[in-house]
């Protein structure tokens, strides 16, 4: 048996994991609760956050502030594609936007060679503290990963319920027409989406530098991982998102720890069983086509 | 005389794809072949059946890894590998395609890419007993040579290739000719009104994701014995799109879309990466581009200055071989 140290680890582990996919991927399933499309580019803007993040620790020297600048430079890419890109093709399939997203996916990772070359980089970690619980050290900087991630599913569930742009897009999700009936601008709640989910995915790269290194194809490396939360959970499904990615962190994190190639193998395992039970996954709702 | 229109187009193609092996070296000739008819597939179930598989790689391997199987454990003829692999990509789209075909196409676009996740670590890591992981298997001098056309030496394998190509493309110009074909069309765009016509959207979907996946694990197949060797590399998720880009590159559900799609993106990935080391740039732009522009590709754009072109040389001869039929 996995003696309980290993297992706390373990299970730290999993969590920050979860953390972090979580921040990832809540962009992906608002984008398509809202405008009904698959915004691969979200995993671009992971990679720039990342990027930018080991950039302006590198001169500054602080993580925190790299982080925050990503998050600006994400949100920012992610306005400048919806309204260059995004604004086109609302009205197309849906598989439309998944292969035009896929493309900027690409194009991105080109940019991104260009300007940081292609070997991976080590990003120090911020805070290098342990404390110990039950005898196991455990790093700080996962907890803090963790609390984060708390307080943004926290953040956005007063957003979505309490402000009133939030019930619009909230609205938005359920019905576009009525929400326009009101008189209210959807293209604009697509904008703000759009730099909400781009800005968050950019947090998850830049949090997620220093337990890994940042290299170029770190967007098409978890792009599987992204696809399966998001089924897991159900797509537009915060509240899914939110279950998917934690368990997916933890089949992930305690699964290396019985036997490894398994680990990697497994979640996806999960979600072919979840969809042939129930295709919409654990919180989807029955799909509404605009 | 329409037999011979019917064929002419694909004669056509052909020719010109005999040009490009003669003037540009054989490898590239090779790969362009075996890289078309394994876009093909994809191509088929985009545009006709519109499935999009982000999940090609997973049967492209089945195929080279069937085949793999029996050269370096069983045999030695290439032929009856390529057959391997060919019944190995049947029985596994045969398995998974009842889960499969059932789901939205968003959907089934995700789980195939799961799919394909799965052969790569089941690949890489799972049975890396009888796979080797990483290395790959190594089998080139397993190979035995073969009497007519002599696959092992790759001037003969283009020859094969070439002509596997040819029956491909006319099976699925059939194919498109056929009710079936526009089955599968209806299927794509209203399947409330084909099913209202009492055609079975199952099993239409069904058969056109077995179609297209087994071509796609005959090209897996092809790839082994060309190459002699076959690793994890060729399902691994980074590669996973590359017959959805090609497909689009080249026009996506046009006949001669994957020609020409997979030799600009094979001519681009050489020529570029060679250039500014940082292909996918250009390719991600080019696919934006595509999108945004229409969705048509290269073909599609391509096409109506073809029919123009042909329409202008033979009006006289369709126009009265065309009364003739009539009386």
């Amino acid at each position: 048996m996995i003696d309980v140290q290993l297992l706390l680890t373990g299970v730290i582990f999993g969590l920050s994991l979860g953390s972090i996919f979580f921040l990832m991927v809540v962009g992906l399933s608002l984008c398509f609760g809202l405008m009904r499309v698959i915004s691969l580019d979200q995993l671009l803007y992971y990679s720039v956050g990342a990027y930018i993040a080991y950039s302006v620790s590198l001169t500054i020297g602080n993580l925190w502030l790299g982080v925050l600048a990503g998050m600006v430079v994400g949100g920012v890419a992610g306005l400048v594609v919806e309204r260059v890109v995004f604004k086109r093709i609302y009205e197309r399939d849906i598989t439309f936007s998944m292969i035009t997203s896929f493309g900027i996916l690409i194009g991105g990772v080109g940019i991104i060679k260009h300007f940081w070359g292609l070997v991976p980089r080590p990003v120090p970690v911020p805070i290098a503290a342990q404390i110990g619980i039950i005898g196991t050290e455990i790093p700080v900087y996962r907890l803090v990963v963790i609390a984060i991630a708390l307080f943004v599913y926290f953040g956005i569930w007063l957003f979505l319920n309490k402000t009133i742009i939030g019930k619009a897009i909230r609205a938005g999700i359920e019905d576009v027409e009525h929400v326009e009936g009101l008189g209210i601008n959807v293209y604009r709640l697509f904008s703000i989406t759009f730099i909400m989910a781009g800005a968050l995915s950019a947090l998850a790269g830049g949090l997620h530098a220093p337990l890994i290194m940042v290299d170029p194809q770190m967007g098409l490396e978890v792009l599987a991982f992204a696809f399966m939360i998001v089924i897991i959970g159900g797509l537009g499904s915060i509240k899914g998102t939110f279950v998917s990615s934690f368990l997916v962190g933890q089949v992930v994190s305690i699964g290396s720890l019985i036997y490894a190639p398994l680990a990697q193998m497994v979640p996806f395992a999960i979600m072919i069983l979840i969809l042939l039970l129930k295709p919409t996954g654990l919180y989807g709702s029955p799909l509404l086509k605009r | 005389m329409n037999i011979l229109r019917w064929w002419s187009g694909l004669l056509l193609a052909f020719a010109l794809v005999a040009l490009v092996r003669a003037f540009f070296p054989l490898p590239f000739a090779n790969e362009i072949m075996i890289f078309s008819i394994y876009t093909i597939g994809c191509n088929f179930l985009l545009g006709r059946v519109g499935f999009i598989s982000f999940g090609q790689p997973a049967y492209l391997a089945v195929g080279a890894y069937a085949a793999a199987f029996y050269f370096y454990y069983f045999g030695t003829n290439p032929y009856l590998g390529i057959l391997i692999g060919i019944g190995a990509g049947i029985l596994v789209s045969v398995a998974v395609g009842p889960m499969f075909v059932r789901l939205r196409s968003d959907y089934f676009a995700l789980v195939n890419l799961a799919l394909a996740v799965i052969v790569f670590y089941l690949m890489q890591k799972v049975l890396a007993d009888i796979t080797h992981g990483d290395n790959g298997l190594w089998f080139l001098t397993n190979l035995s040579p073969t009497p007519v056309l002599d696959l092992t030496r790759p001037d003969q394998f283009f020859i094969f290739a070439f002509l596997v190509g040819f029956v491909v493309w006319a099976f699925y110009k059939y194919l498109d000719d056929s009710i079936y074909g526009a089955c599968c069309l209806g299927a794509k765009i209203n399947d409330d009104k084909l099913r209202f016509l009492g055609y079975d959207n199952y099993h239409i979907r069904l058969l056109a994701f077995v179609i297209a996946n087994t071509t796609t694990a005959m090209a897996g197949a092809m790839y082994a014995v060309y190459l002699g060797f076959v690793s994890p590399e060729i399902t691994s998720p980074s590669r996973a799109a590359d017959p959805v880009v090609v497909t689009i590159l080249g026009g996506v559900g046009s006949l001669y879309g994957p020609l020409v799609g997979s030799i600009a993106y094979t001519g681009m990935k050489d020529v570029l990466s060679k250039l500014i080391g940082n292909w996918e740039l250009i390719i991600g732009f080019v696919l934006v581009f595509i999108m945004l522009a229409g969705e048509k590709g290269i073909w599609g754009t391509m096409e109506p200055l073809f029919t123009k072109l042909f329409l202008r040389a033979w009006p006289a001869g369709k126009l009265s071989e065309n009364k003739g039929g009539g009386r």
